[in-house]
């Protein structure tokens, strides 16, 4: 365990910069804190919980996977250095869930996981939540992690208290501004560690959630009335950290075509409609059931975990009041 | 606009968004609120929902609003005035108006005192098909409410009587006294992010920004001074319409069209492209190449909103900077560099530098824009018009304690049919509005993949008593036939539909429901009716 003083923090990672792209929270219009390049901007040491989960860095909003001409393929692989300071442990929990996706069927997606293995995370543990709809302890989560990160820094007032659980994390931690700490260290980390869990507040039941739709279908009336108020956004979706489903298009580019692949939505009508025009998930309320039946019964079933790691960016972009934390409290009150 | 300038003096919606939250009644009449206005439509919601605001709806269609609705008034189209004047009958003869808010705030009472009285309920449940005692009892919820929003859109607005709708409208708020107050008023939803900005900038035929009118000499005056030019026309221009039929008429010979799609979005478009065919010179300035600037001699390639910085007036009379986040595609400039070129080269240097410099000289011309500068604008969620000064904090609802023009007045109209009601040839009233995936013409929404995945095409909604007479199931192609065109759509079997009324989009160039709308426009206003009579038959 190394010691990093709050105020080497951007020294550090201005010194990080040199060699690769290091991304950090800072606000855009004081409005939403996102994960940009360092030099667009300034490091605030605001961590906070950004609009936008760490999963877009792996596994981007849009990103070009091949380019393609007559007969030659030419594979478009983005395998640059990156730093990610300030990730949260919800989120790498999260990662980890992406992971188990772009492995599955045996298929390893290269173009994820060139990314994923030329990225160090820095994630900083939360000594309280970074805001009043985080739900992480109630979603099986906890406040910090004990595996899967690079380096892991938890708040010790004027400084962080620094963990690394990797060689890359290791690697960081023998760097210039990462300093030997002192014996109480180990004792002050329990204490924060066990501030943190206590900090947690209660949040919207979704164990018994779980239950719920373990147990039995709530019945196409209950989804459909809260379906009522979606209005097919699919922000719910875009913000969400476990979120994978994707759509892949070809553009004209060049003489030949380029494809891409975006970020898709399970509410959109068009995402499981058929060819022929019939679609298996008609209406607005077949498609919200699905949608958390997935993170709640079908994840749970198969990865004996919440698919929903209670971040709470549902709740916090949903224009209509119908993120988890709603739907959750809703199937409580069954 | 023409009709809430008239009785109110300004024709503009009259609270702020924020005020939905704390209705107790919602009168919503021509407007699918969630589908065009989701974030307006998901307060209505949330009232209802969580504070047992009281929600009626007016409208021919099943809209989802109408599904929360405790009241569903279901009136024949274009019935909308007899419809309000029936319900200020009522109120009236109930004594249910607010004598006190008449008396010290409006004039021309007795007037409406006449009309409305012939207009019973016996004779309005005939005109409109919406029962008596439907009629009493939202009478009475509106009247009664403490706080009551009327709500429309372009369902009063788009009809031969789309001035008479809004003034019957404001009529009812007047009556009952709903306006003025927080969480009251009259509220027309504008239809897309700037239209507000554009009218208040005077992209009108007979005003100046800040509805200054060109008819006023002090007022000419003065731009004259701020301009450095003498003598501005006084006459007011033509309206949109207008310029169509005059363009085919010869009376028009050139014609410049900036983010505008017309060969679309107008009724019976077949007109718009002859008209459009026969001018001299036309110029269309857009992002893309739309049907229109297909028939211009001269395109102008200008930059999207994300290119450029200005600002928008939404709906609410809120002005909001917008900043840009790309650099101006090559060989696009953004409009207000292609205006400042063209002027310039046409003998009237236009210097500006900046949207700034732009928006400084509106501060300075337009008094309600006075205190809308970019230094207040810059650090916050935008300011409501009018703002006349620096230090004013802007107004979130109109007509506070006096309405604009003084005294609210009270301008009583008839109702009169719709153009073209159906006959034994073309027994089907064909209504035309939009999706929430699509935005008006496509030009935009139609390159996106994931919209036009959502609503890949031209459908026609027919109701599914009708869809049995003509042997259709979903899917089916029918031809649907006005006096104006033919179109082969498939169906779509709804119950949102009451009989003999079918619903189509005007999002698909391809399929365009306009070649089959008809261009009879209100007198005022000269916004088309679009509704028409149709006939359908089955295909396949």
């Amino acid at each position: 365990m190394k010691r990093l003083r709050k105020e080497n923090v951007s020294p550090f990672l201005n010194e990080m910069n040199k060699e690769e792209t290091v991304l950090c929270p800072q606000w855009i219009d004081k409005r939403d804190l996102m994960l940009i390049p360092l030099g667009d901007g300034e490091y605030t040491g605001d961590i906070g919980k950004t609009t936008i989960s760490a999963k877009t860095v792996l596994f981007p909003q849009t990103e070009e996977i091949l380019f393609f001409k007559s007969d030659a393929i030419s594979k478009i692989i983005d395998s640059s250095k990156t730093l990610v300071f300030g990730i949260r442990p919800c989120e790498m929990k999260a990662i980890q869930f992406v992971d188990r996706f772009m492995t599955r069927n045996n298929f390893r997606d290269p173009n994820y996981f060139a990314r994923r293995e030329n990225v160090t995370t820095v994630v900083v543990a939360c000594h309280e939540p970074p805001s009043a709809t985080c739900f992480c302890s109630d979603a099986g989560g906890m406040p910090y992690l004990e595996e899967g990160y690079d380096v892991q820094l938890f708040d010790a007032g004027d400084h962080y208290l620094a963990l690394a659980g990797s060689k890359a994390g290791k690697t960081i931690l023998a760097g210039e501004y990462f300093e030997k700490g002192d014996t109480d260290d180990t004792v002050q980390l329990l204490a924060i560690k066990e501030n943190a869990l206590a900090s947690q507040k209660n949040g919207p039941g979704t164990k018994r959630a779980i239950e719920v739709l373990r147990d039995g279908d709530p019945g196409q009336g209950f989804w459909e009335t809260l379906a009522g108020r979606c209005i097919n956004c699919g922000g719910c979706v875009y913000v969400c950290p476990t979120c994978t489903c994707f759509n892949v298009y070809d553009l004209p580019f060049d003489g030949g075509h380029v494809r891409r692949r975006s970020w898709d939505a399970c509410l959109y009508a068009g995402f499981s409609r058929e060819t022929s025009g019939h679609n298996p998930r008609p209406t607005e309320g077949s498609r919200l059931a699905r949608r958390h039946a997935h993170k709640l019964k079908y994840d749970v079933i198969n990865f004996h975990e919440s698919g929903c790691i209670g971040c709470g960016r549902c709740s916090d972009a949903c224009p209509v009041g119908l993120g988890a934390i709603e739907i959750i409290q809703e199937l409580n009150n069954l | 606009m023409a009709g809430l300038a008239a009785c109110f003096g300004s024709g503009a919606m009259t609270s702020s968004i924020q005020e939905f939250d704390d209705a107790e009644v919602f009168f919503v009449i021509g407007s699918n609120t969630t589908e065009q206005h989701p974030m307006i439509g998901a307060r209505i919601m949330e009232a209802v929902r969580e504070k047992n605001a009281q929600l009626i709806v007016a409208d021919p269609r099943e809209i989802k609003l109408a599904k929360l609705a405790s009241h569903h008034l279901k009136q024949k189209m274009g019935s909308d005035v007899a419809l309000l004047n029936g319900l200020m009958h009522i109120i009236l003869n109930q004594g249910w108006e607010a004598r006190e808010f008449i008396e010290q705030r409006t004039e021309n009472f007795d007037a409406l005192k006449d009309v409305v009285s012939s207009y019973t309920p016996e004779r309005v449940a005939e005109i409109t098909g919406v029962d008596k005692s439907a009629l009493r009892k939202v009478a009475e919820i509106y009247a009664k409410a403490p706080r009551a929003m009327l709500v429309y859109a372009m369902g009063i607005t788009q009809h031969i009587a789309g001035t008479d709708n809004v003034k019957s409208c404001a009529n009812l708020a007047m009556l009952t006294g709903h306006i003025g107050y927080p969480s009251t008023g009259v509220n027309p939803l504008r239809g897309q992010n700037n239209v507000q900005g554009a009218c208040d900038m005077g992209a009108l035929p007979n005003v100046y920004s800040g509805y200054q009118p060109v008819s006023d000499p002090k007022i000419r005056q003065g731009f004259e001074k701020a301009w450095g030019v003498d003598s501005l026309s006084d006459h007011a221009g033509l309206t949109l319409t207008e310029m169509i039929d005059a363009a085919l008429s010869g009376d028009i010979k050139a014609l410049y069209i900036m983010g505008e799609n017309p060969v679309v979005s107008d009724p019976d478009a077949r007109h718009v492209v002859r008209a459009l065919r026969r001018l001299d010179f036309l110029v269309v300035q857009d992002i893309f190449l739309t049907e229109t600037a297909r028939l211009a001699h001269v395109v102008l390639p200008a930059s999207s909103f994300a290119e450029k910085m200005g600002t928008f007036t939404n709906t609410e009379r809120r002005v909001q900077l917008s900043r840009q986040a790309l650099p101006p595609l090559e060989g696009t400039l953004p409009d207000w560099k292609i205006i400042c070129e063209l002027s310039s080269r046409c003998g009237y240097a236009m210097g500006y530098k900046s949207p700034v410099e732009v928006l400084d000289e509106i501060n300075k011309v337009t008094p309600s824009y006075g205190g809308i500068t970019y230094d207040r604008l810059r650090d916050s969620w935008g300011l409501s018009w009018p703002c006349p000064d620096e230090d004013h904090p802007g107004t979130p609802y109109l007509h506070k304690d006096k309405f604009a023009r003084g005294l609210g007045f009270f301008d009583p109209r008839d109702y009169i049919p719709p153009a073209e009601p159906p006959d034994e040839l073309y027994p089907f009233t064909l209504i035309t509005g939009r999706v929430g995936f699509q935005f008006h013409t496509g030009t935009m929404t139609r390159k996106t993949s994931v919209l036009n995945r959502e609503a890949p095409g031209s459908v026609l909604a027919i109701n599914p008593t009708d869809a049995r007479r003509l042997k259709l199931t979903e899917g089916s192609t029918v031809a649907v036939e006005s006096r104006r065109g033919e179109l082969h759509l498939p169906v779509h079997i709804t119950t949102d539909l009451p009989e003999t009324v079918v619903f189509g989009t005007f999002h698909y160039s391809e399929q365009n429901i306009n070649d089959l709308t008809i261009n009879a426009v209100d007198p005022v206003a000269k916004i088309p009716e679009f509704s028409c009579a149709v006939s359908i038959r089955r295909i396949s």
